[in-house]
C-alpha cells in the first residue's frame, strides 16, 4: 500500500501548485492604476511596482516642488541640475519630438494651463492668448547637457514630462516583473503593458469606444507589448455645442481636429508608444499612416466617422481582432 | 498469465479514476465559482463588495461625495460632486472588468469575478 | 550474453521510437491542445523492459528514446513532457512490479504506469508554460490512461507469455 501512496504523491502535489496572482489599485499620475502580477512573489512584485510608480511621479511632476521639472520650470531661463532619470525620460521626449517633427512636444504645458481641460476653469481663450502661449512652446528651446547632469530652458520654455511618464513608468515596472522572470498586467490609466502571458495565453487588451469608453471595439492579443491609447474623450470640455479636448496641436495651439477620436499605439516600449499616440492623433489619418509605415509602427486609427483603420505593421506585433460592427464601426483595412 | 487480474489492479484503477474524477471535479467548481461582484473603492479602501443578481436594488453613498446605482447585473455612478463629472459619463457597467473612476474623489466603482472576455481596455 | 541483452536493448529502443511516431497519428490535439501531449503507447516498451531485464537497461531504452524521439519530430516541448512522463512511469511502474504476483498483475502495474506518465507530462507542461491551466486536461488524459494502460498491460503480458513459448532468454 505505501507504495501506492508513494506513486500517488507527485499527483497530490500537482493539485497543490494553483496560478498565484496578486492585483492593486491605486491612484497615482492623475489616473486610475492597476498592476496585477501573476506567480509565486506577485504581492511583492506588484507592491514594488507601485513604490516604484510612485517614486517617479515625485520625480517627473510638474507640480511637486522638489522634482527637477519644477526646478526647472521656475529657474528663468537658468540651467538646473537633473538626475540620471530625468536625463533618461527627457531625452527619449526630445528624441520623439524630433522624430515626429515636434508634433509630440513636451512644452505645451503652456497651452494646456492655458486652456484649463479636465480643470474647474477650462474654456476656450482668446486668439492672442493662445498666440502669446505659442511663443514659449517648442523642444527646441530645451537644452539637455551633453552630460545629461544639466538642463535649461529658453524664454520661459515649461517642461511637462506627463505626456511620457505613465509609458515611462509602465517601461519600469515591465523591467521589474522580467527581471523576476513573471508575467503581469500593468494599467496605468489608458496606458497598458502587458509583461508575459496570461498563463500561457497572451493577453486580450480591448482598444475602447470612444462613445463608451467602458467598452471596447477591437482587441488585441499581445505578448510583451505596450498597448497605448490617446483619445479625444478622456479630458474635454464643451463650449458653445462644440467640443474642446486635451490633446493640443503645437503648431496651432487649439486642439486637434482633423477627423481623429483615437490612436492606439502598439510596442514594446511603452515610453514611445505614449508620445507616438499623442504625435499621430496630431497628425491626423493621412499623415499619421504614411509616418507609421515609413517607420514600422503598428497603430489602430479610429475616425470620427467610425471607422477602424490599422497599419501594416499590425499583424506583426499582436492579432487584431475587430469587434466594433454592433456599434456601427467599420473595418477599414 | 501474468494478466490475470487480482484485488490490487482495482484499486490501481479505482485510485485513477477517483482522482480523474475529483480533479474534474474541482476544476468544475471553481468555474462554478465564476459570480459577479460590484467592488467599490476609496482611496485604495474596499468600502464594499456586493453579489450583483437578477434582483439587486441597491445604492451606496461614499462620504456625501459620490453615488453608486447597482441594479439588476450593473453598476453606474449615479452621481459625483466633482466638476469634470467623467465618472458619471462613463455610464452603465456591465461587463467584469469595466470601472468607472471619480479621479477627484479617489472613488472606484468596478466589476468583477466572471470570467472576463478582455484583460484590459486601453483608452 | 552481453550481445544478446545489447541487441535486444536496441531492438526495444528501436521499437519503441516506432511507436512514438504511431502515436502521432492519434490527433489528440483535438481534445488536448497542448502541443508534445501524447498517450504513451511506447510504455508498453518499458514495461516489458522492466520485466526482462535490469532495471538501468529499462532506463537506458527510455532515455535513448526520449532522445532520439526527440531528434526525429522534434520540439523541445515534446522532449520535455516525454522525459518527464517516461521517467515518471518508470519510477512507478518499478515501483510496482516489486508487489506484482502478489498486490496486483501486469495490468494495474501497467494502468498506474500511463497515469503516472500523463500526470508527468502535464507536470512537464505546467513548468514549461508556467501556468497551472494545462492541468485541467488531466482528468481526460487520467481517463484514458485506464483503457491504455489495460491494452498495454495486456500486450506485454502476451509478448511475455510468446517468449515463455518460444522459450527465449536473455
Amino acid at each position: 500500500m505505501k507504495r501506492i501512496f508513494a506513486a500517488l504523491l507527485p499527483l497530490l502535489l500537482l493539485c497543490g501548485c494553483a496560478a498565484k496572482e496578486y492585483s492593486t489599485d491605486f491612484f497615482a499620475m492623475d489616473t486610475f492604476m492597476s498592476v496585477k502580477v501573476l506567480g509565486k512573489e506577485s504581492e511583492a512584485l506588484a507592491q514594488d511596482c507601485e513604490r516604484r510608480i510612485n517614486e517617479l511621479e515625485r520625480e517627473l511632476s510638474r507640480t511637486r516642488e522638489e522634482s527637477g521639472v519644477w526646478l526647472l520650470n521656475h529657474a528663468n531661463g537658468k540651467a538646473v541640475p537633473i538626475t540620471d532619470r530625468e536625463a533618461d525620460v527627457l531625452a527619449a521626449a526630445l528624441a520623439i519630438s524630433g522624430q515626429t517633427g515636434g508634433l509630440y512636444d513636451p512644452t505645451v504645458a503652456p497651452l494646456t494651463d492655458l486652456w484649463g481641460v479636465g480643470t474647474e476653469y477650462a474654456h476656450v481663450p482668446e486668439q492672442r492668448e493662445i498666440a502669446n502661449a505659442l511663443l514659449q512652446v517648442g523642444a527646441s528651446k530645451l537644452h539637455l547637457s551633453a552630460d545629461g547632469r544639466q538642463v535649461q530652458a529658453d524664454g520661459g520654455a515649461q517642461l511637462d514630462l506627463g505626456g511620457i511618464a505613465k509609458g515611462y513608468a509602465a517601461d519600469e515596472c515591465a523591467a521589474i516583473l522580467r527581471a523576476a522572470d513573471t508575467s503581469g498586467l500593468l494599467t496605468l490609466g489608458g496606458n497598458i503593458y502587458a509583461v508575459g502571458t496570461n498563463h500561457g495565453e497572451p493577453w486580450v487588451i480591448g482598444i475602447a469606444d470612444p462613445d463608451e469608453s467602458t467598452d471596447y471595439i477591437a482587441t488585441v492579443a499581445v505578448q510583451d507589448k505596450s498597448v497605448v491609447t490617446s483619445g479625444d474623450y478622456e479630458r474635454y470640455f464643451e463650449q458653445d455645442g462644440k467640443r474642446y479636448h486635451h490633446i493640443f496641436d503645437p503648431r496651432t495651439g487649439y486642439p486637434a481636429d482633423n477627423g481623429l477620436r483615437s490612436v492606439t499605439v502598439i510596442d514594446e516600449n511603452s515610453t514611445r508608444a505614449d508620445a507616438l499616440t499623442t504625435a499621430l492623433f496630431v497628425m491626423g489619418l493621412d499623415e499619421g499612416m504614411a509616418f507609421c509605415e515609413q517607420n514600422g509602427i503598428a497603430a489602430v486609427f479610429v475616425t470620427a466617422d467610425k471607422q477602424v483603420i490599422t497599419t501594416p505593421d499590425v499583424p506583426n506585433v499582436c492579432t487584431f481582432f475587430f469587434a466594433g460592427a454592433e456599434k456601427g464601426y467599420t473595418d477599414a483595412q | 498469465m501474468r494478466s490475470r487480474m487480482k484485488w490490487g489492479d482495482f484499486v490501481i484503477i479505482g485510485a485513477v479514476l477517483l482522482l480523474a474524477a475529483a480533479l474534474a471535479a474541482a476544476l468544475l467548481w471553481q468555474a462554478a465559482g465564476d459570480r459577479l461582484y460590484a467592488e467599490v473603492w476609496q482611496d485604495g479602501v474596499l468600502l464594499e463588495r456586493v453579489r450583483l443578481s437578477d434582483n439587486t436594488d441597491r445604492v451606496i453613498e461614499v462620504d456625501g461625495h459620490n453615488t453608486v446605482v447597482l441594479s439588476g447585473k450593473t453598476a453606474r455612478m449615479q452621481t459625483a460632486d466633482c466638476r469634470d463629472q467623467v465618472c458619471v459619463r462613463t455610464g452603465t457597467l456591465t461587463r467584469v472588468g469595466q470601472s468607472a473612476v471619480c479621479l477627484p474623489n479617489r472613488v472606484l466603482v468596478k466589476l468583477v469575478g466572471e470570467k472576463a472576455e478582455v484583460d484590459a481596455i486601453a483608452g | 550474453m552481453k550481445s544478446k541483452r545489447i541487441t535486444l536493448c536496441g531492438l526495444l529502443t528501436a521499437l519503441a521510437i516506432v511507436l512514438s511516431l504511431a502515436e502521432r497519428l492519434f490527433p489528440l490535439d483535438a481534445v488536448v491542445p497542448v502541443p508534445g501531449v501524447k498517450l504513451g503507447l511506447a510504455n508498453v516498451v518499458t514495461l516489458f523492459a522492466l520485466t526482462r531485464l535490469p532495471s538501468r537497461d529499462a532506463a537506458a531504452i527510455l532515455l535513448c528514446r526520449v532522445a532520439l524521439s526527440a531528434l526525429l519530430m522534434g520540439s523541445v516541448t515534446a522532449f520535455l513532457f516525454s522525459l518527464f512522463g517516461g521517467v515518471l512511469s518508470l519510477l512507478v511502474m518499478w515501483a510496482l512490479l516489486r508487489a506484482e504476483g502478489k498486490f496486483c498483475s501486469l495490468l494495474g502495474v501497467s494502468v498506474a504506469g500511463a497515469a503516472a506518465h500523463n500526470v508527468g507530462q502535464v507536470l512537464a507542461a505546467v513548468i514549461w508554460m508556467k501556468t497551472s491551466a494545462v492541468a485541467s486536461y488531466l482528468p481526460f488524459l487520467l481517463l484514458m490512461s485506464v483503457p491504455l494502460g489495460l491494452i498495454t498491460g495486456l500486450t506485454c503480458a502476451a509478448a511475455l507469455a510468446h517468449m515463455k513459448k518460444i522459450d527465449f532468454d536473455v
